[in-house]
């Protein structure tokens, strides 16, 4: 996939071009798109921004800047709300009601988002794919139990699926043996609780779209002659059915990441999401009691930064499932 | 179709019963000791054998399966822990106030967003197009969480043209509904509108709609004679299947609005780990959902004549 071509760069006229990787032709069709360009832009500025909000986590002193009132800091404010000013660069958003800076836990809600995003993602991709991969691989009584396991998870209530599956995490034994494991040192309880929940409600759509792509994979010819030659399962499966079935893996994630980092705000708002650090869905959750009181910043300053991540997100996958459906090369 | 409809319903069988074993897994395993939760802590010994030995606790999981579905099928679904009403009385209770604010927010929600599709899709290209396809995609962007807060917070706090909180049953609801319908349409149509968008211009495409306008028929008529009556398909399938949910119906609109519907009924139970109450909430949900699906196969069969049901 990654020898590219002398002539890979296409020449202005359509005439004759070199053979070209199917990454490549994508990546061609996909920078045509201007808007969804400068939206990856965006989007790998939100993820430099989470890497040095991480950075800072895993380095900085304790207790850390976002967690102290501007007041214990020395930075001379009332140890209540106030609005955005330029006296001070941690005032620049304001401060919360307990007087700490919005713009830190602005700033350190953006490790959460994509922790969450790419995890809970991450562990539904997985999920959907494998389950698709060998469903639609071997058939038979394989393919028979893993449509009854997905067609008895959707039919559980999604938000009800959820927020049961967060609460039990939370209070059974789950919890008992996480806070005892070595995995609470990197990520909290209510983090853990939402990768999870996200993950295991979120993978039906893709493992369906999978199984059945693999199904007409399985029966093309180069398949057919990997095997005649005698090459194992696992191999053909990964090297000859898994690219073949990526795009809808590529696509599925995107959707994925948005639709956890928008369960965060929704889980953390009831009650079982993250508790121990700033997150955005924390500051819009607390925005409840502060509108009332005309504090509008806190929810202002998370709430754009959850904006511009998910309409970044939302328009690149957009974009990339224009560019990687197959059905649109000329 | 008879045949159909008896093979669906016995495949259901099996998907329910998976489905009534993952609930009572999730809540008498998974979720901790239920004795615990009901008697909070410190309960003397005795209770504890007592209320282990009424719920069957002791049993094996199988045993406790087996009864849990007898119950299921008697359509015994016990009584609330919190305050020992029957939960199908809890359910009749919050239905009202849940209809009352999901089925005018789902038909003014669905009527909307397909006119504005085939609109657009008419006059694909246009301003128009691309202005309502971008304002749809900045829509779903936006949590709906934030919706809910800034649309409380303006237009009932601030401008005060709808109360903030609360309910009231008969003809006096509207007062109350209006403003969690309002928000319920905004959030929920620029989903809806991509999704018609993409399946009406998926339509576009297609090799009759070109002999329609080979034929010369303007248009008007190719669009909302020809495929509109193809897309009717995957709209009423789409329709049909979210129809479950309107049950449930908006968990954040009741608890920020005070509508004591089912959705608010089920976020205090779950909360307070009140067992019965959303066992029996999980199992309605999925059998409502298993039923609606068969029923979308059906519709999509009437709608289609290609469609052969087999």
């Amino acid at each position: 996939m990654a020898t590219t071509p002398a002539t890979a760069d296409r020449p202005a006229s359509t005439g004759a071009t070199g053979p070209r990787s199917p990454a490549r032709e994508a990546w061609y069709r996909f920078s045509k798109d201007r808007i969804a360009v400068f939206f990856l832009a965006l989007f790998a500025a939100y993820f430099l921004t989470a890497l040095v909000a991480w950075g800072i986590e895993l380095t900085a002193d304790k207790p850390f800047l976002y967690e102290q009132t501007l007041h214990e800091l020395g930075i001379d404010v009332a140890e209540t709300a106030t609005p955005p000013d330029t006296g001070h660069w941690m005032r620049l958003l304001g401060t919360t009601s307990a007087g700490k800076s919005v713009l830190l836990r602005v700033f350190h809600g953006t490790k959460v988002a994509f922790l969450v995003g790419l995890l809970g993602a991450g562990l539904s991709v997985v999920v959907g794919t494998a389950l698709g991969l060998v469903a639609g691989f071997f058939g038979g009584v394989i393919d028979d139990i893993v449509q009854y396991v997905y067609q008895t998870v959707a039919s559980i209530p999604y938000l009800l699926l959820m927020l049961a599956l967060a609460f039990i995490v939370r209070q059974g034994p789950v919890a008992e043996w996480y806070n005892a494991s070595w995995l609470n040192d990197y990520l909290s309880l209510g983090l853990f609780n939402i990768v999870v929940v996200i993950g295991l409600t979120s993978w039906v759509t893709l493992c369906r779209l999978v199984r059945a792509e693999v199904k007409k994979v399985r029966e093309l010819e180069y398949v057919q002659a990997a095997r005649a030659l005698g090459v194992r399962w696992p191999r053909i499966l990964v090297r000859h059915v898994l690219p073949n079935v990526f795009h809808l893996v590529i696509i599925n994630f995107s959707l994925r990441f948005v639709t956890a980092i928008k369960s965060e705000v929704i889980l953390t708002f009831l009650g079982v999401g993250v508790d121990k650090e700033p997150s955005w869905g924390q500051m819009i959750s607390d925005a409840k009691n502060e509108l009332m009181r005309g504090i509008w910043w806190p929810l202002a300053a998370s709430g754009l930064a959850l904006f511009g991540l998910t309409l970044a997100v939302n328009i690149v996958g957009d974009a990339l499932r224009d560019a990687l459906d197959p059905r649109l090369k000329s | 179709m008879i045949a159909f409809l008896i093979r669906r319903v016995l495949y259901a069988i099996p998907v329910l019963a998976g489905v009534a074993f993952i609930t009572l897994f999730l809540f008498n395993v998974a979720g901790g000791d239920p004795v615990a939760i009901k008697l909070g802590k410190n309960p003397s010994p005795a209770e504890v054998a007592a209320l282990r030995a009424e719920m069957g606790l002791d049993d094996s999981l199988v045993e406790q399966y087996f009864s849990f579905v007898g119950q299921l099928l008697r359509f015994d679904f016990g009584a609330s822990w919190a305050d020992s009403t029957p939960v199908a009385e809890i359910f009749w209770r919050g239905l009202g106030p849940t209809l009352a604010v999901s089925v005018p927010a789902f038909s003014i929600g669905a009527g909307i967003a397909v006119v504005l599709a085939l609109l657009v899709s008419f006059f694909r290209g246009s301003v128009l197009d691309r202005v309502t396809t971008a304002l749809a995609i900045a829509g779903i962007s936006i949590s709906s969480l934030i919706y809910i807060l800034v649309g409380q917070w303006l237009l009932a706090d601030q401008w005060k043209l709808f109360p903030v909180w609360g309910f009231e049953s008969g003809a006096g609801a509207a007062t109350f509904v209006a403003l969690p319908i309002i928000i319920w349409v905004a959030l929920s149509v620029g989903t809806d509108v991509r999704y018609f968008r993409t399946v009406a211009l998926e339509e576009i495409n297609r090799d009759y709609v070109r002999t329609a306008r080979a034929k010369g028929l303007p248009e008007r008529t190719v669009l909302f004679k020809h495929v509109l009556a193809n897309i009717a398909v995957p709209v009423i399938t789409r329709l049909t299947i979210v129809v479950p949910f309107l049950i449930t119906g908006s968990f954040l609109l009741e608890i920020f609005f005070g509508i004591p519907g089912l959705g608010s009924t089920l976020y205090t139970a779950i909360t307070s780990s009140d067992l019965p109450v959303v066992k029996a909430f999980t199992m309605l949900g999925a059998v409502l959902y298993v039923a609606f699906n068969i029923l979308a196969d059906v519709l999509y069969a009437l709608v289609d004549p290609r469609i052969r049901l087999s």
